[in-house]
């Protein structure tokens, strides 16, 4: 009888009832996921479009009123109003009115008709760097469009000497969903798996319960792994669950194989709940075990890759990322998600998964004593 | 039939940090002796048993149950021992039935044994009308039962039972402590703490724990015949008289009146020798207490605890 998981069948039993009957748990690992999911999946759309934009035309022709039209179609400016100066302009966009402000000089036809530089002033506000990028990059390219029409019917050009086609290969719409929401489901499994086995252990331990499993003959081994099988199982069907959703309710389209891609959920969701039981062996209380649960999933929202490319990053932070297995598990879901990769092509992300697994697990047995105090 | 020492302690120290909470503690406890422990909350109860259990590391001296030592063999000790906590560790979310199951898989037990173990303890326990209830809703005298039941569950030599009555009902305590005799009688070893006095006549043995150290350790009668207990040219009688608390202002600042205490409608006095019943009658009659009863008592155990702390906070002054 001294097998090194000694109690595990008797912990899986009794876990498996709590879980259960306790909707609590079931509620907190079920309802915020698919809140997150859909806040994410429809309200972080970062293709900015209709920029609310005020114009002040002070030259008042065919010309003008033309080239307002070009800056409207390009959908990312909304004309909202209409300003009868300078400074009422600079005024709407401070008190918030407007993002951009448009101003057409009162001698803008003429200069173009006599083959001047006509000037056209473009005022923006950075305070919203997305924003402002979109709108600065899409002012540019409407006076340059016009231009080049101007040029070429000067020059009697037919096409454009260098002509650059581009192809986008994988999200060929350029969705944000797409890009985001296997990201978010990497970061919601985070949440809530963590959380559900560094709640369960202290929980046991708040009610006494933890020192009556001490005093028996249940091997820690056992204890570990009877706490994380049932969790892992749940939050595999949670991971499905909101696979079925990224791809039914905001069609993303899985590109690869969804077999591999419940392998790397499978070490991913190993790896989070051997972290809440860590978690677990250190807090005290669930307060204790809340907040130690958080310090570990922001570094994962911000440094993971989740919204901010790596690359970019500073090389510090960099090196955190490389200590989070979300990077990894994110990196994977968006290959074989967006991009059809394969198992094969992505083993490093597989095996720091599986490594980050085994470390955690066997971390946590160690620190684990069948002590108190 | 030469006893067997079930349970042994040398010198069994505890400190957390500066404070030690058990200090030299040493006794042992014969095989299927009822060992009653007894001390002030915060005396170090718990701490002794959770070192016994394994569940705390001793700081200096050693204890050992069936000859394994706690510190080092802890794993042999495990299934020997049951162990009944304060809270009564159930899990609240599973029903009685649920409990008792998951108790028995965890000490390894299963199919026909299991169900054979599981029968037994609740025709013990007379848990049968609530086994389908959650463990959340039971009352605490059916909680307690199926904490013990679940504490059975592998027929431990040795149960700790710490404070197994506190907050239960009078009717459920004797209960308890019928079925602790029965336990006993079939040579199972019982360590149990309370703050019950009554309780603690009933034991075989007892020990007395007061601020970490062990005061005393016996059998009640013995200790009852202890000479501190009794100090020579003195006696201990019972008054029993109406309005007890004048009576006791009364007899307090009468010459020869060691101690007084109240007792229900009665007053436990310890008393020089030479104060005559008659005398005190006198006294307490010009208080306006016309009517008392006086007859000689033996010291009750409380009495044996009061005198050794006593005796003890001399001491250290």
């Amino acid at each position: 009888m001294k097998t090194p998981f000694r109690g595990f069948t008797a912990i899986l039993y009794k876990e498996f009832l709590v879980v259960m009957r306790d909707p609590f748990t079931l509620f907190f690992m079920i309802f915020p996921p698919l809140v997150e999911m859909i806040a994410f999946g429809y309200a972080l759309d970062t293709d900015v479009k209709n920029i609310k934009t005020i114009v002040l035309n002070e030259d008042r022709t065919v010309e003008s009123r033309q080239l307002i039209e070009q800056f409207a179609n390009t959908g990312t400016f909304k004309i909202v109003g209409e300003a009868q100066s300078v400074t009422e302009l600079a005024d709407l966009i401070r008190r918030g009115k407007a993002y951009v402000g448009i101003q057409i000089p009162p001698g803008f036809t003429r200069d173009l008709n006599a083959g001047r530089s006509a000037k056209v002033q473009v005022l923006v506000d950075g305070s919203n760097s997305s924003i402002a990028s979109s709108a600065l990059n899409t002012a540019l390219n409407v006076g340059f469009r016009r231009s080049l029409l101007v040029v070429s019917a000067n020059t009697g050009l037919r096409s454009l000497p260098v002509d650059v086609r581009p192809q986008i290969l994988y999200n060929p719409e350029m969705r944000s969903p797409n890009f985001f929401l296997p990201g978010v489901i990497g970061i919601v499994l985070q949440i809530a798996t963590t959380f559900a086995t560094a709640m369960s252990l202290v929980r046991e331990r708040e009610r006494g319960t933890l020192e009556q499993l001490m005093v028996s003959p249940l091997s820690r081994w056992g204890l570990m792994l009877g706490k994380l099988v049932p969790y892992l199982i749940i939050g595999m069907f949670m991971a499905a669950f909101l696979f079925t959703i990224m791809r039914w309710v905001f069609n993303v389209p899985i590109a690869g194989d969804i077999g591999a891609l419940m392998v790397g959920t499978f070490f991913y969701v190993f790896c989070l709940l051997s972290l809440g039981l860590l978690i677990s062996t250190r807090a005290q209380n669930q307060i204790q075990a809340l907040q130690m649960t958080m310090i570990f999933i922001l570094p994962s929202v911000f440094f993971s890759g989740f919204i901010f490319p790596r690359e970019t990053m500073p090389w510090i932070f960099y090196a955190i990322s490389t200590c989070i297995p979300a990077t990894y598990y994110i990196e994977l879901e968006r290959a074989l998600i967006l991009r059809g990769a394969s198992l094969g092509d992505f083993w490093f992300n597989l095996v720091m998964l599986a490594g980050m697994s085994a470390l955690l697990f066997s971390l946590c047995a160690a620190q684990f004593k069948k002590k108190i105090a | 039939m030469p006893t067997e020492t079930m349970i042994s302690c040398e010198a069994l120290t505890k400190r957390f940090g500066h404070f030690t909470a058990v200090d030299h503690v040493s006794f042992a406890v014969a095989k299927g002796s009822i060992f009653g422990f007894l001390g002030p909350n915060g005396s170090g109860k718990s701490t002794v048993i959770r070192m016994l259990c394994g569940l705390l590391e001793p700081s200096d001296g050693r204890a050992s149950i069936a000859g394994f030592d706690v510190a080092q063999q802890t794993e042999e000790i495990k299934p020997l021992i049951g162990y009944m906590s304060q809270k009564f560790s159930l899990y609240d979310e599973l029903t009685a039935h649920e409990n008792l199951n998951f108790y028995g898989r965890l000490y390894g037990l299963k199919g026909a044994v299991l169900k054979q173990r599981y029968d037994e303890l609740v025709s013990l326990t007379h848990l049968e009308p609530y086994l389908n209830r959650r463990a959340a809703l039971l009352s605490g005298g059916w909680r307690q039962r199926l904490a013990m039941a679940c504490s059975l569950v592998h027929k431990p030599s040795v149960l700790f039972l710490d404070e197994p009555t506190a907050g239960i009902d009078p009717v459920a305590r004797r209960e308890l402590w019928d079925l602790l005799f029965e336990f006993s009688s079939q040579g199972m070893t019982l360590f149990v703490t309370t703050h019950y006095m009554d309780e603690a006549e009933r034991c075989s043995h007892v020990g007395y724990i007061h601020m970490s150290k062990l005061v005393v350790c016996g059998e009640p009668d013995d200790l009852k015949q202890l000479p501190i207990v009794n100090p020579p040219d003195t006696k201990r009688i019972d008054v029993t008289c109406d309005h007890v608390t004048t009576g006791l202002q009364v007899v307090r600042r009468l010459p020869g009146v060691r101690t007084a205490t109240v007792f229900g409608q009665s007053m436990h006095l310890l008393v020089d020798k030479g104060v005559s019943e008659e005398f005190i009658l006198a006294e307490l009659a010009k208080n306006k207490i016309p009517h008392a009863d006086i007859r000689p008592i033996a010291p009750s155990l409380e009495d044996v605890f009061v005198a050794l702390t006593n005796n003890r906070n001399e001491d250290t002054k």
